[in-house]
């Protein structure tokens, strides 16, 4: 049985505008209406929702709100925009503050018409998102299955905002270990790794077109650098990583006779790793005020 | 003795002329006089049958003083040295002074556990007195000297109904040995033990003496430590606990049992009213030898059980508590709760030793709980009408120690590590004493079995203790509990590691929101203090009321037993 | 019965009940506000659901928390249904809880922080009068241990009349239900967000329903304890408490926490402790 369709649980976010999708979003939790014969529960807190509902046109303000919120529900989740307004902008759409629909912010999978939308129709909304709830669950589920599926190749320049996106999942845990928000890794903007492009191979690791892992790596003379070596936190202690950095070393041609990489001091397990890598460290250098460089380096067999 | 007895009440004359403290003068001579009289008169009639008493209960004590004043000594090497160097400069270096004090007190300490003359056990019991009043004036400001008088006089106060104590017995006995008092027919002694119990319960800091304790938080963070926690404080409850068999099943004993149980519930609510570290220990401590007290009031082979296991838990935990908060108080420069925001990343070692000794001051399966249910039982089985404040004390126990936890785990944004600046001695005698706290409640029942319950036979022929069944279950819960840092190791698998929920205005990484007119604010969490409702210096006022009502109670006690 | 069969039959049977009794109450509640409601294994749906759900934290350390607070309620329903010494009882239930608010705290948000300090709250408001109940029980039949309480031959509700009504108010706390649903409240209802639940999600969530689930079946256990006389007024006054909490939900609004604490002492000073005097002296 579908563990999704009988309990989706909805957060209810309104963006701007008029508020009559607003009210009929509630109208639905009422005993005329209501939704909870379905499982609904109307969370008002992103992390146990499973349905995003937006309601009204995004504006200056609510676009950060939106997007804050949309990360913070956990996957696997849906987005459903409630009328006119959250679909394009309805009436306010050409409005000095007004930056159009919900999908100019975030993915929607669901739209719902009406201005003001009946609950009628939300409700068939949300019985729709509940079905594509379950297809994105299933494909969670066959990644986390399918980790022998992995493909590692070259990224292109249209996965890079999914890369930088994964960088800074991936370098929150360092940032914890440094006790320090400001690692330039975590602070790269797209236009910034956009120009990395022009000098550094990007390696991929991915699970059903899912970017799960990435690398990049520059050749200057006889060494090859390796830097930023990255694997989303859920897919960690799989090998995933030691795979990234060996098919690096491996993508550099013959004339490249050393490797040398890099990594915080207190990585300790990134040190562990280059050092079964067969990487050994020749020198350490102070980078910010709470992070040493450790230099690491390696010979080609 | 006589001599040493005199020239130390010279000293305190002087002092408490030279301070204008005519109070002081006059509690001190109002004991001396007559005790010099009363002894020259006597002379060499004053006999006890031997003048040393070393059974399990003083073993017990003696142990406590050695390995928990040991640690402390340890402790203050380090901790004064940076006292003078870089946290207080304007206090003048006394610190040979200080340590000399230390150690001459400890000595005192030993002496009145093993004392049986009582003359002896006065002698030492003022030069306590004396030693704490000494270095609660350390830093030698107005508070702090205006402090150690407040603690002299109170303490004089119970020196004069120990003097009273001892005349007394004599008449009624003819002996002056702890010994004989206690085995001496109840009627006739009940008077001097009820005496004793009132000078126990203001060293104890019980209320309505409860006040020079919390003065006493002036004083450096070792001498909290060792005088106003595990040790010195700890001899009215030892006191008490001895005159337990014939305090048990007389009005006088209720009245003390009822000092005790008041306050334990007065303090821990007024605990729960602050944020100053070092005075919700004060609370606590006064909280937690009210519940001793309570014990030596009831007097039955229970409760005597369960006291003499509290003074143990009691005493390992508070001091590793006292210990960790000077550190914190060193490297934080304040010692509020409040500021110990993100302890556990600055001072990671520093705040699950904290933490120890929380678990350890109220927590299931921990000792003081083991202690707290026994003594729980021990009164619904005599007079089930004191379980009142035992119920109503033990919640906010929880509430104000609770709160202190969740302050140390709770992190808001990254902090650098700075706990290498703590130096080797304090961290010796941390480790030493969270070691010893864990072991003495994983090793409660040896504990119990070798030095508690013979003691408690030896004086009533039975004991209390922990069902077999009960134990069992206990030690699963400790086992479950001691797992707890295994689960470390599966750290951080299959989570994502988002910023809290700050209704969707979190700004770019770490805790920080947007508020109004798009002005970025820092997370900023603090507890609750019921200030409203339970208010710090009214239940202490209320608490004091009390105490003088059964502070007049027990004189009432007193008279008609005359 | 054997103590060890006692605890594994509990161990199948309270989380089939408990999540049972939980939609009870939400169709219950659904049908009080005139709605049709969600189906009767709806909080089995939303558990299996849950499971299946990514987990997110803040601090990593959060969910151990929990994992304990779950175990150690586990283990609390156990001792309490294999017989064991009430008090005992009391002191492993406020463990768990502990857990539970360490959990939020480690959490560091300001909406579980202030749940964590309402939790504490109503744990200093409940506490007293749990104790008295179990002192109560004590007087009353001379023992601490659940098995002697059950088997005692009068019904001790017409001895602890008070003590009993005092143990219901406190249910309403335990059960998080209005008015004194302060710390985290129940389906729909938002109380800061979700107050001390805010920042779990995903298994880690799921295993706070199911702990509830098992709280709930200690609860009305001990309910039942007051008629254990005779059966059959046990389970019918533990479904009949059951149903009174879901009543006063639907019919309260929120009440402040000093109205709460005030209210939940006043009553075990009076109703509990009242009690207890007359069974002492009278």
């Amino acid at each position: 049985m579908p563990a999704f369709a009988k309990s989706p649980w909805v957060i209810h976010y309104d963006a701007s505008s008029c508020n009559g999708c607003d009210i009929e979003t509630l109208a639905c939790l009422t005993p005329l209406y209501d939704a909870e014969r379905l499982g609904v529960v109307n969370t008002g807190n992103p992390k146990h929702a499973d349905i995003f509902l937006v309601t009204g046109a995004v504006n200056a303000q609510s676009g950060d709100v939106i997007r804050n919120i949309y990360h913070q529900l956990p996957e696997p989740k849906v987005v459903v925009a409630v009328g006119a307004c959250a679909a394009s902008g309805g009436i306010f759409r050409e409005c000095y503050n007004i930056h159009g629909g919900v999908d100019t912010v975030v993915p929607v999978d669901v739209y719902v018409g009406g201005c003001a939308a009946r609950p009628e129709a939300i409700i068939d909304g949300i019985v729709r998102a509940v079905q594509i709830l379950e297809v994105k669950h299933k494909a969670t589920q066959a990644a986390a299955r399918g980790i022998d599926k992995l493909v590692y190749e070259p990224a292109l320049a249209g996965d890079i905002p999914e890369i930088l996106a994964l960088q800074k999942v991936t370098y929150r845990s360092e940032a914890e270990i440094y006790g320090d928000d400001s690692l330039p890794a975590m602070q790269q903007t797209l236009a910034e790794i956009e120009a990395d492009l022009a000098q550094w191979t990007f390696l991929k690791a991915s699970i059903n077109g899912k970017i799960v892992g990435s690398i990049r790596g520059r050749i200057e003379g006889a060494t090859g650098y390796i830097r930023r070596c990255i694997v989303h936190p859920y897919f960690r202690g799989r090998g995933i990583a030691r795979r990234l950095i060996t098919e690096m070393e491996r993508s550099f041609p013959p004339q490249v006779v050393r490797f040398e990489t890099l990594t915080g001091h207190k990585s300790r397990r990134n040190l562990a790793m280059c050092e079964k890598l067969g990487y050994r460290v020749f020198k350490t250098e102070e980078y910010l005020p709470t992070v040493q460089w450790v230099h690491l380096q390696k010979e080609r067999k | 003795m006589l001599v040493l007895e005199i020239a130390m009440g010279l000293y305190i004359v002087v002092l408490g002329i030279r301070h204008r403290r005519p109070l002081v003068v006059l509690l001190l001579l109002v004991q001396l006089l007559p005790m010099v009289g009363w002894e020259l008169r006597h002379g060499e009639g004053l006999q006890a049958h031997g003048d040393l008493l070393a059974d399990r209960l003083s073993a017990l004590m003696a142990l406590i003083n050695g390995v928990v004043g040991g640690s402390i000594c340890l402790y203050a090497l380090g901790y004064m040295r940076e006292y003078h160097t870089a946290h207080h400069p304007e206090v003048r270096d006394r610190r040979p002074l200080f340590f000399s004090l230390l150690f001459f007190f400890l000595a005192a300490m030993f002496g009145i556990v093993f004392s049986n003359n009582l003359l002896w056990l006065y002698f030492f019991w003022e030069v306590t007195t004396l030693c704490s009043f000494v270095l609660i004036a350390y830093k030698q400001d107005e508070e702090s000297i205006g402090n150690a008088f407040r603690a002299l006089t109170y303490n004089l106060i119970g020196g004069a109904a120990f003097a009273g104590a001892i005349i007394w017995v004599h008449r009624a006995t003819g002996s002056i040995g702890l010994t004989d008092l206690i085995h001496a027919a109840p009627a006739l002694v009940i008077g001097p033990a009820l005496l004793l119990s009132l000078a126990g319960i203001t060293k104890s800091a019980q209320l309505p003496f409860s006040r020079w304790l919390l003065g006493a938080m002036v004083a450096p963070t070792p001498v909290s430590a060792l005088l106003h926690s595990s040790t010195m404080v700890k001899a009215g409850v030892y006191l008490v606990l001895r005159m337990a068999p014939i305090l048990h099943g007389t009005a006088g004993g209720i009245v003390v049992a009822l000092v005790g149980a008041s306050s334990f519930a007065l303090a821990s609510l007024a605990a729960v009213g602050t944020s100053d570290a070092k005075k919700v220990l004060a609370y606590s401590t006064v909280a937690n030898l009210g519940l001793i007290i309570l014990c030596g009031g009831i007097g039955t082979h229970e409760a005597v059980w369960a006291g003499v296991l509290l003074i143990l838990f009691h005493a390992v935990a508070k001091c590793l508590l006292f210990l960790c908060v000077g550190v914190v108080e060193h490297r934080l420069h304040s010692r509020d709760i409040e500021r110990m925001s993100g302890l556990v990343l600055s001072m990671p070692r520093l705040s699950i030793m904290l933490q120890i000794g929380i678990a350890g001051m109220f927590l299931a399966p921990f000792g003081m709980l083991i202690g707290k249910w026994a003594v729980l039982k021990a009164v619904i089985d005599t007079y089930p009408i004191i379980a009142l404040p035992i119920i109503f004390g033990s919640a906010p126990t929880l509430f104000f120690w609770m709160k202190w936890m969740g302050k140390l785990l709770e992190v808001t944004h990254p902090i650098p590590n700075i706990e290498h600046e703590i130096g080797r001695g304090e961290w010796f005698a941390l480790t030493l004493l969270s070691c010893t706290t864990a072991l003495t409640c994983i090793a409660f029942p040896l504990v119990s079995a070798w030095l508690v319950e013979p003691y408690v036979i030896g004086v009533y022929g039975r004991s209390g203790h922990l069902a077999h069944g009960n134990f069992v279950i206990m030690t699963i819960m400790l086992a479950m509990v001691a797992l707890f840092p295994l689960s470390f190791f599966n750290y951080g698998r299959r989570v994502k590691v988002l910023d809290p929920y700050l209704g969707g205005a979190n700004v770019e990484s770490g805790a920080r929101y947007q508020g109004a007119v798009g002005q970025v604010h820092a997370l900023q969490m603090s507890n609750y203090t019921l200030a409203g409702l339970v208010p710090e210096a009214g239940v202490f006022r209320v608490g004091i009321g009390v105490g003088l009502a059964l502070l007049a109670a027990l004189a009432a006690c007193l008279l008609l037993l005359r | 019965m054997n103590p060890l069969l006692r605890f594994a039959i509990y161990l199948i049977l309270a989380p089939l009940i408990g999540g049972l009794l939980a939609g009870i109450d939400r169709k219950l509640s659904a049908r009080l506000q005139a709605r049709q409601g969600p189906p009767l294994w709806q909080p089995f749906y939303d558990v299996r659901k849950l499971w299946n759900k990514e987990n997110i934290v803040v601090r990593r350390s959060q969910d151990f928390y929990v994992f304990f607070f779950l175990i150690l309620m586990v283990f609390t329903g156990g001792l309490f249904f294999a017989g064991s010494d009430l008090l005992l009882v009391v002191f492993a239930l406020t463990l768990a809880a502990i857990f539970l608010v360490l959990g939020a705290y480690k959490a560091s948000s300001p909406y579980s922080f202030i749940g964590a300090e309402r939790e504490l709250l109503q744990m200093m408001a409940y506490e007293p009068m749990i104790l008295v109940t179990a002192v109560g029980m004590y007087l009353a039949t001379g023992s601490f241990y659940v098995n002697d309480i059950a088997a005692h031959s009068g019904v001790l509700a017409l001895r602890l009349p008070g003590v009993l009504l005092g143990f219901l108010f406190c249910l309403l706390i335990k059960f998080r239900k209005s008015p004194f649903d302060l710390s985290s409240s129940h389906h729909a209802h938002q109380e800061l967000v979700r107050g001390i639940l805010t920042e779990f999600s995903g298994s880690t969530l799921a295993m706070i329903e199911v702990a509830h689930w098992f709280e709930n079946v200690l609860l009305l256990g001990w309910v039942y304890l007051f008629f254990a006389a005779s059966p059959a007024a046990g389970i019918a006054a533990a479904l009949g408490a059951f149903l009174l909490v879901i009543v006063v939900d639907n019919a309260c609004a929120r009440l402040t926490w000093p109205t709460m604490l005030k209210g939940a002492w006043a009553t075990t000073l009076v109703l509990g402790f009242g009690n207890i005097l007359f069974l002492t002296y009278f």
